[in-house]
């Protein structure tokens, strides 16, 4: 069964929608919460209110930080952050108030209604700056802005300086990364008569870790506080801290309420106070040879820790230990230090302090080997850890396979990496440079010395020979209670069918420490193993004399059924009910400790971590030349994890975290200005979609660690630390240049820098409510029933909702909508007149008519994805005249009329004049769109389109461009279109460029003289822009391409 | 307050809703078909999807009273007398289940895809569910899955 594909045992509840997560649990007599977040970054407060929010209806209590009867401050090793806060503010997602209300929709309206007033002062949200000496303190009371310095000294690093031959120092930086698992936070609590504490649910990683703060917060011992933690749905590392703070908030209001308590939050909240992964600027000096050999480094790292210190302390110990890479340095001379800063905290996320140092460290060895003549390989070869190495931190590799060569030697091969390597610099076209690059990791498995390491299982025999298992780690959708059965199942001989998982209660179980540090197969799996060992042996006690054996191992323990050559085979079932009988205890406690690491700290020596796993990934990807977009082609991921367990569970992982690790390498841009998040949702924070994560080649080298059960050991987080420095470095053989710093964002791929977009203060406005307000929606079946209805003119159009529902979910104001959805002359459509409620997925299925107007088609196939197009109307779309409007440019293109009507009858207005500006049109107030007139296409043009956004899905459309051309007989153009979208203040023809390009011929795309007036036009109208040193080269480079995809489909190249 | 009618996984509903209630509140919470889920309120995640007269929307970004007279199907509404379907079996078959809470909303778009195009490429595959994140899985098994409930539809 080991190592075989295994349906996971969780899998059934989950695809029939029974599975019960955090907000799906519903208690009588519930209360639901909202919490009161802060309204600044940094300061005090000066005055509370609540006398608005008590007047709400269905509040029932308001809990604040007098309120919290134990120690009001909580961490994991420091306890400097608030649930609720005292008169200071941290940071924006600091909670001064949570209230409890009968109904969801009270709760939140009553915490909208508490006033605040501030003393606002300027905070720190750089760390550099909050290192500074004499840099005003975050946290005054430990009189340093540091949280934690590690430092780690091997040899001497001056002296391996002037010994090199060479030295390189480089800079790298990388950002903040959001967990974005798709369940935002829940956590429910009610209080239990019976203990006289409280019973808590819900969206919990680490029951332990709740429990134990939970119950210090309340001021009572842990035997009164139950952590029961609901199917998570994604953890990553992040619903650790985040969900104990809410659990303390919940089960105050329990308390004080004696009533049930849920908290669910939205998006926002979640991004808003959920920890991140630590920004890190990370120095480097690396003294080697010119044959390649490193002779010394020199490491010095800023961490933000953000407002609190979290896990600041363990994740930046892990990166102490691994700064050097998998590779042999004499002299090594580190430090790493977390900082306080006003921006969100920071802490455990999945890979914990590794993935910015392999980016670094991993970009820097591809930049070595260029310079020394050397391929990517041969330095590594020639550095990397062999069996008996010694790591900067002194500790020899011993005991298990060190195989950093191994799997990279086997994912070169599978990748086919030194042959593409040469052919991907001559494939280079005029549209994409292609590139390949790797990188390799070593990682420390479970907790090493960052503390005791040790786990607990329970498994119980009953007497029909079925099985409990029960741990104190959590299933968080890795696999982990799939794993945990089939250790079982193999040690005892049963089917898998055989064994129920029963969920933990903190109550039930020893502390097993939290599911991190990819230690749930190596420690909980071993706990489960040693406890089935001992069902095991007392089950042998009652059979022993039958087959005359000495040992459990001189049996066949299989399918259920005991055997021994020779011998009559004994069912499990017969033997488990005469051994209960018999008064033997079949239920055993399995208890695993990690032997003791050790660490010290002022010289940063020592045996870090018992064993280590091992990976390389090779990235192969294009970067588009004109606009800098990146695409990754192909990831091979060849890790060593020990024994694999359950192979299917496996290939997952890999998968799941090279899909995180490449949004973290060019995607996942976390904008935070001056602590202000500006990536609310996941419409600002973009994760990779299906059309994102290329195809991804996993291979496993499976050599058996004794540390774990049956030969495995960690997987989780390695698959995700490699790929960012992977694709860096496939960027960089492609570009000629690395990145110095992660995400590489279309910015930073064409002119090499970020840019971001300059902080205003003025730019406050008014806090998002996140709810729809009241509403009244009629539904008139008539245009003319719908412009009576708004005679007034006070109501809005409803259309498909798409747009208009995001709006009124942002301000929650009250609202009268006319729904025209039922307008049957607005919901059809010929092949001259769209009604302006057809939806985007109605006209796409008219091939006839998108074969007419095949900009129109390409344009609004990219809108969203399939669920938003089902929805948006053509209408909506254009009325709404968001920027990035994409129905709109093509519309342009092809002469479209727009027919509106209203009060006063009927007019017809060009598309072209439609649009006024951002979200301004020519409609009066109370008008509707009727319909969208299409004129016949005059001849056979030649067209062309390109719409840019971050991703291939679900994008917001950056810019885009579309042009239609027709060719006389030699090539030349005779007369062509141009419209811009999303680019200058509304989208329209550049008549200019077309005229420049009249009489022209297409195939080397823009001539000088019309790329000349193009570039006049963009810096005229858009020059004084942010943006600008972007979006005008991406502009000019997206028409040549366009032009020269025309003299491709003329026929001319 | 307005009284709507729903089909419900074949089953007529008669209910009073606010008009500000969402079609994925009164699912998960009149009908208690807490399977639908919500991850981001705003169209983005594609984890409440459901199929709304025959195609995948946003039960998020749909007023309840839109839905008024429409046929829905959730997840709950996937099997058939407890007995689960190709598309479900082979999501548990082929890894494309983790955590779980993007699956529902993933096996709706897979479905609406199916029941329209029953030969879909890998492309069309991921196209159809480019509206749903998944954190967990990187999508490969997810693909994978489809595609072979589409090859046994055959069988």
């Amino acid at each position: 069964m080991i190592g075989e594909r295994v349906i996971r045992i969780d899998g059934e509840a989950k695809v029939r929608g029974r599975a019960q997560f955090g907000d799906d649990l519903n208690l009588p007599g519930m209360l639901y919460a909202s919490c009161r977040f802060a309204d600044i970054t940094c300061g005090k407060i000066t005055r509370i209110d609540l006398s608005k929010a008590k007047e709400v209806p269905g509040v029932v209590r308001i809990a604040m930080h007098d309120d919290v009867p134990g120690k009001p401050t909580i961490g994991l090793i420091r306890q400097d952050q608030y649930p609720l806060v005292d008169d200071r503010v941290y940071y924006q997602g600091d909670v001064i108030a949570i209230v409890a209300a009968t109904t969801l929709e009270a709760a939140r309206k009553a915490a909208e209604a508490i006033e605040v007033e501030y003393e606002a002062e300027e905070g720190i949200y750089d760390i550099e700056e909050a290192y500074k000496p004499g840099a005003k303190l975050i946290h005054p009371e430990y009189e340093t802005n540091v949280v934690v310095h590690y430092p780690l000294r091997k040899g001497d690093v001056e002296k391996g300086f002037a010994e090199s031959d060479r030295v390189m120092e480089r800079t790298y930086r990388t950002g903040y990364h959001e967990h974005a698992y798709i369940e935002p936070e829940t956590v429910a609590a009610e209080s239990d008569i019976n203990s006289g504490g409280v019973r808590v649910y819900g969206s919990i990683q680490n029951p332990y870790n709740t429990r134990g703060i939970l119950a210090g917060f309340l001021g009572v011992p842990l035997n009164r506080v139950n952590v029961l933690a609901s199917v998570l749905g994604g953890s990553f590392g992040g619903k650790d801290d985040t969900a104990t703070a809410m659990a303390c908030r919940v089960a105050l209001l329990a308390l004080l309420t004696e009533r049930p308590v849920k908290l669910t939050y939205r998006r926002e909240e979640s991004f808003r106070e959920s920890y991140k992964r630590h920004p890190y600027i990370l120095r480097y000096k690396v003294g080697y040879n010119t044959d390649g050999k490193l002779t010394a480094m020199k490491i010095d790292i800023l961490a933000d820790s953000g407002a609190y210190s979290s896990q600041t302390f363990f994740v930046n110990w892990r990166s102490v230990v691994q700064a050097t890479g998998p590779y042999v340095v004499p002299n090594v001379h580190t430090d790493i230090r977390g900082v306080y800063t006003n921006n969100v905290y920071t802490g455990a996320y999945r890979g914990f302090g590794s993935p910015q140092i392999i980016f670094a460290q991993e970009t820097l060895m591809d930049e070595i080997a260029a310079e020394c003549g050397l391929s990517p390989t041969e330095i590594r070869e020639i550095n990397g850890f062999k069996n008996g190495s010694k790591t900067a931190s002194g500790q020899a590799l011993d005991g298990h396979e060190v195989s950093v060569l191994q799997v990279m030697k086997r994912a070169v091969e599978k990748s086919d990496f030194q042959r593409k390597r040469e052919q991907y610099i001559q494939k280079e076209d005029d549209r994409y440079r292609y590139g390949i690059g790797l990188a390799i990791s070593h990682r420390g498995c479970s907790l090493g010395a960052e503390g005791t390491d040790a786990a607990a299982a329970v498994v119980s025999m009953q007497p029909d020979g079925s099985v409990y298992v029960i741990t104190g780690l959590t299933e968080n959708g890795q696999g982990l209670k799939t794993t945990y059965c089939m250790i079982a199942a193999k040690e005892l001989g049963v089917e898998l069918s055989d064994i129920v998982f029963l969920d933990p209660e903190t109550a039930t179980v020893t502390d097993s420490g939290a599911t991190v540090a990819s230690r749930g197969t190596l420690m909980g799996g071993k706990a489960v193993e040693v406890a089935a060992k001992e069902v095991k042996k007392r089950l042998f006690g009652s059979v022993k004399e039958h087959f005359e054996a000495e040992t459990p191992d001189d049996l066949v323990w299989k399918d259920g059924m005991i055997h021994r050559e020779g011998y009559e085979s004994l069912a499990m079932k017969d033997v488990a009910k005469k051994t209960a009988f018999s008064g033997v205890n079949l239920s055993a406690y399995g208890w695993y400790r990690m032997p003791d690491a050790e660490w010290h700290h002022h010289t940063g020596q020592g045996r870090a971590y018992n064993t280590f796993v091992y990976g390389c990934q090779v990235a192969e990807i294009r970067v588009e030349k004109s606009t800098g977009k990146l695409e990754v082609l192909k990831i091979t991921a060849v890790h060593d994890a020990g024994t694999i367990v359950n192979r299917t569970g496996a290939e997952g992982q890999v998968y799941g975290g090279v899909a995180q690790g490449m949004g973290y390498g060019m995607l996942e841009d976390y904008n935070v200005q001056n602590g202000v998040l500006k990536s609310e949702n996941l419409d600002e924070y973009l994760i990779p979609t299906a059309m994102d994560v290329p195809d991804i080649d996993a291979e496993f080298i499976e050599n058996p660690d004794d540390y774990g059960p049956s030969g495995a050991k960690s997987l989780g987080e390695p698959t995700l630390e490699l790929t960012a420095a992977a694709v860096n470095n496939a960027f960089a053989h492609a570009m000629g240049r690395p990145s110095d710093s992660i995400p590489i964002n279309l910015e930073k791929a064409l002119i090499g820098k970020p840019l971001n977009k300059p902080h205003r203060s003025s730019e406050t406005g008014e806090a998002k409510k996140l709810r729809l307000g009241n509403l009244s929606v009629e539904q008139p079946a008539t245009i003319a029933e719908a412009l009576d209805m708004n005679r007034d003119q006070a109501a809005r159009y409803l259309a498909g909702g798409t747009d208009l529902l995001v709006q009124l979910r942002n301000s929650a104001k009250s609202a009268r909508l006319i729904d025209l959805s039922r307008i049957p002359e607005l919901t059809t459509f010929t092949h001259k007149r769209i009604g302006s409620g057809v939806t985007f997925t109605k006209l796409l299925q008219d091939t006839e008519l998108m074969a007419k107007y095949p900009v129109l088609r390409e344009a609004i196939s990219r809108i969203g994805a399939l669920q938003i197009r089902n929805r948006a109307t053509i209408g909506g779309n254009i009325v709404n005249a968001a920027p990035c409007a994409d129905s709109v440019p093509p519309l342009i293109l092809y002469d479209a009329k727009l027919r509106i009507v209203g009060h006063d009858g009927e007019r017809e207005v060009n598309a072209a004049d439609f649009v006024r500006g951002a979200y301004r049109t020519a409609l009066k107030r109370g008008e509707i769109l009727e319909s969208i007139l299409l004129p016949e296409p005059e001849g056979n043009f030649l067209w062309a389109y390109y719409q840019l956004g971050r991703r291939n899905a679900m994008n917001i459309t950056r810019m885009s461009c579309a042009i239609t051309a027709k060719l006389d007989s030699s090539g030349i153009i005779e007369g062509c279109r141009i419209v811009q979208g999303s680019l200058l203040a509304r989208p329209g023809r550049l008549l200019e460029v077309e005229k420049a390009m009249t009489g022209q011929s297409p195939i080397h795309g823009l001539t000088d003289d019309a790329e000349a007036v193009l570039r006049k036009i963009l810096e005229n109208e858009i020059g004084g822009r942010w943006s600008s040193e972007y979006k005008i080269p991406a502009f000019i480079g997206m028409v040549n391409d366009l032009f020269r995809e025309l003299a491709v489909k003329g026929g001319l190249r | 307050m307005k009284r709507i009618q729903l089909n419900v996984n074949s089953i007529d509903h008669v209910i009073e809703v606010e008009d500000n209630r969402r079609l994925l509140d009164v699912l998960r919470e009149d009908l208690g078909l807490t399977g639908t889920k919500e991850g981001c309120g705003i169209g983005e995640c594609g984890a409440c999807t459901v199929i709304l007269n025959g195609e995948a929307v946003n039960s998020c970004l749909v007023l309840a009273v839109q839905a008024d007279g429409g046929t829905i199907l959730t997840v709950e509404g996937l099997e058939q007398e407890g007995e689960m379907s190709r598309l479900q079996k082979a999501f548990l078959e082929h890894g494309a289940v983790q955590c779980g809470f993007c699956t529902p909303g993933m096996l709706m778009s897979s479905k609406a895809l199916l029941d329209r195009n029953p030969h879909p490429s890998e492309a069309e595959i991921r196209e159809a569910i480019a509206g749903n994140l998944c954190r967990c899985t990187g999508y490969k098994q997810i693909v994978e899955a489809v595609g072979a409930a589409a090859n046994e539809l055959d069988a």
